[in-house]
């Protein structure tokens, strides 16, 4: 059992982030600070969303970028066909791809190990080819490769359009701390001792009750449809989207690196992984600029390997250790 | 006048390719009963096992739990139905401690996450794992994994517990245990059927078994008689031992 003085350390820790996360836009003032810190709290969303299904039932999808991607595309395309607020635009972007996973999920669920894994791959770039070579669809234009532009409108709410960052910076901080909970409310709940149990002993758990398709599918409508909003914020965040960008096969291994190496099946180690991680990544596009295109995976294979070799459960686990929450932390009555 | 029988098997086979792994093969479990299930190696008793744990579906024939069928029924629907399994190899589910692992099992029947966790500190009390309630299930040690997944299953309250090569690998004081468990859940109320191959747990634990050879049943009947027949004999021992028997 944990000391009540670790959980209240854990607790105090937690307060802090919290505050200084709140009052981060006040303190540091520039933009470029302003604009990476949003970038890694969009990562360390969507990392948390690819965790909710993966990091839980252990299967290893390379493809959730096709939620982010369908999502957003709905969200600008309402937006610029029928003029639907960007805001309910997400939320019947988040609701395609959610349609979307069940879809993709209840063939894919069956197979295990690197067969689920390619799977996904293959099914995300197929849309992505699919979009990259479509101008129009149904009349609708979609401008293939070269994206769409989401209309200006300024300063503006209803639109999802600010002067300055600090807007998008709540927003993407609002989304993370939703999408925590939301994992931290779903560990305590049926669906997380489900997910355990599949990810354990998948014929044991089905003896148990435990139906493994019916219960990865719905984990993985709640990720598809969390990465879907992410999906339409970074549209939304750089007024363009196009299939490379929030799409391609890049987003999907962001994703699922930063959520493994901070820690996969934790509530805080994917947006660990993404602290650590996307930094890493901006200070080696600054450094080598475009000269060395991918070095950053290059580091991140490096990461990759040492993290799974040394810390397989994750960075998030020796800290957890350390205060006495996250993995060890025992049932509460 | 007799209370019908908890499970009926009717005539069920399964062919895997070539071979005939279970060939007609009917029985019956009465309620309250601890029935044991026996046979040579390869003899089909994991394959009839699977087949009411609803893990493989039968070819041929019907299965019957409560008046209802259940054949071709989904493990997880089995369950739900009242039936309970264990595994010959059996993995905890690893990033969850001993309770919350039984607490797994308490959810097919409730949602009220109090009330299953108070059940499931009931059901390793019974166990005598209460002291490992909070441990990681990985760290255990092999029998106690045993349990733990006996544990599980009853968390689902079963009225009938299947269950496979319970004593596998254990001591002979493990093995007493675990025969005194079995006999403590059957007071509870709950049916078991039991495959084994060690003889003398069977034959102390049953109240009736039946033998299976090449997929078919050779033998029904009290452990006692049923361990005299020339053929069941033949089976576990070869024609001549039996021959110079009779």
């Amino acid at each position: 059992m944990q000391s009540p003085r670790q959980s209240r350390l854990g607790a105090a820790i937690l307060l802090a982030v919290a505050v200084l996360a709140v009052l981060l836009p006040w303190i540091v003032q520039d933009s470029y600070f302003i604009h990476t810190v949003i970038m890694v709290l969009y990562f360390a969303y969507m990392a948390t969303a690819w965790n909710f299904v993966c990091g839980y039932v252990g299967q290893l999808s390379l493809g959730h970028s096709v939620f982010s991607g369908v999502a957003g595309y709905v969200t600008v395309l309402l937006f610029i066909q029928t003029g639907l607020s960007p805001w309910l635009g997400m939320l019947a972007g988040g609701a395609v791809a959610a349609l979307l996973a069940v879809a993709i999920g209840f063939p894919t669920f069956r197979l295990k190990g690197p067969y689920f894994t390619l799977t996904t791959i293959a099914f995300a770039e197929i849309l992505r080819i699919w979009f990259e070579n479509t101008d129009t669809f149904l009349g609708i234009p979609l401008k293939g490769a070269e994206g769409l532009v989401v209309p200006l409108i300024g300063d503006s709410w209803a639109a999802f359009q600010f002067n300055g960052k600090t807007a998008y910076y709540y927003i993407v901080l609002a989304m993370l701390a939703l999408a925590m909970a939301a994992t931290a409310w779903m560990e305590r709940s049926r669906l997380g001792y489900y997910l355990k149990a599949i990810r354990g002993d998948s014929d044991a758990a089905e003896s148990l009750g435990v139906s493994p398709t019916r219960y990865s599918l719905i984990a993985l409508c709640i990720s598809a449809f969390m990465t879907g909003i992410g999906g339409a914020f970074f549209a939304q965040f750089f007024r363009y989207i196009n299939p490379e960008r929030n799409m391609g096969i890049d987003l999907s291994i962001d994703m699922a690196v930063m959520a493994i190496v901070g820690g996969q099946g934790t509530v805080f180690g994917p947006a660990l992984g993404a602290l650590l991680l996307h930094p890493v990544a901006e200070v080696m596009r600054s450094w080598f600029g475009g000269g060395v295109l991918g070095l950053h995976l290059v580091v991140y294979g490096v990461v990759l390997i040492l993290a799974v070799t040394y810390l397989p459960k994750g960075i998030i686990d020796p800290l957890s250790r350390l205060i006495g929450r996250g993995r060890k932390r025992k049932e509460q009555p | 006048m007799t209370a019908a029988p908890l499970l009926q098997v009717r005539s069920i086979s399964k062919r895997f390719g070539g071979v005939q792994a279970v060939s007609d093969l009917s029985f019956e479990l009465r309620r309250g009963e601890i029935l044991g299930l026996l046979g040579p190696n390869g003899a089909g008793k994991t394959t009839a096992f699977n087949m009411v744990a609803g893990a493989i579906a039968p070819d041929t024939g019907e299965i019957v739990f409560e008046g209802q069928p259940i054949t071709g029924l989904r493990p997880a629907q089995i369950c739900r139905r009242g039936i309970g399994r264990t595994f010959q190899l059996s993995k905890p589910f690893g990033s969850l401690s001993v309770l919350e692992n039984v607490m797994v099992g308490g959810f097919a029947r409730s949602r009220d996450r109090r009330a299953i966790r108070r059940e499931a500190e009931a059901i390793l009390d019974f166990l005598g794992m209460g002291e490992l309630a909070h441990a990681d299930a990985n760290d255990v040690t092999a029998f106690d994994r045993r349990k733990l997944e006996l544990g599980r299953a009853l968390a689902t309250q079963p009225k009938l517990l299947l269950m496979d090569e319970v004593v596998a690998g254990a001591t002979p004081s493990e093995a007493q245990e675990m025969v005194g468990l079995v006999r403590r859940v059957r007071e509870r109320g709950v049916t078991i059927l039991i495959v084994e191959h060690v003889m003398k747990v069977i034959m102390g634990l049953s109240d009736r078994v039946i033998v299976l050879d090449y997929g078919k049943l050779i033998a029904d009947g009290v452990p006692a008689e049923v361990v005299a027949q020339p053929d069941v004999l033949k089976a576990y021992f070869g024609e001549r031992y039996a021959g110079a028997r009779a």
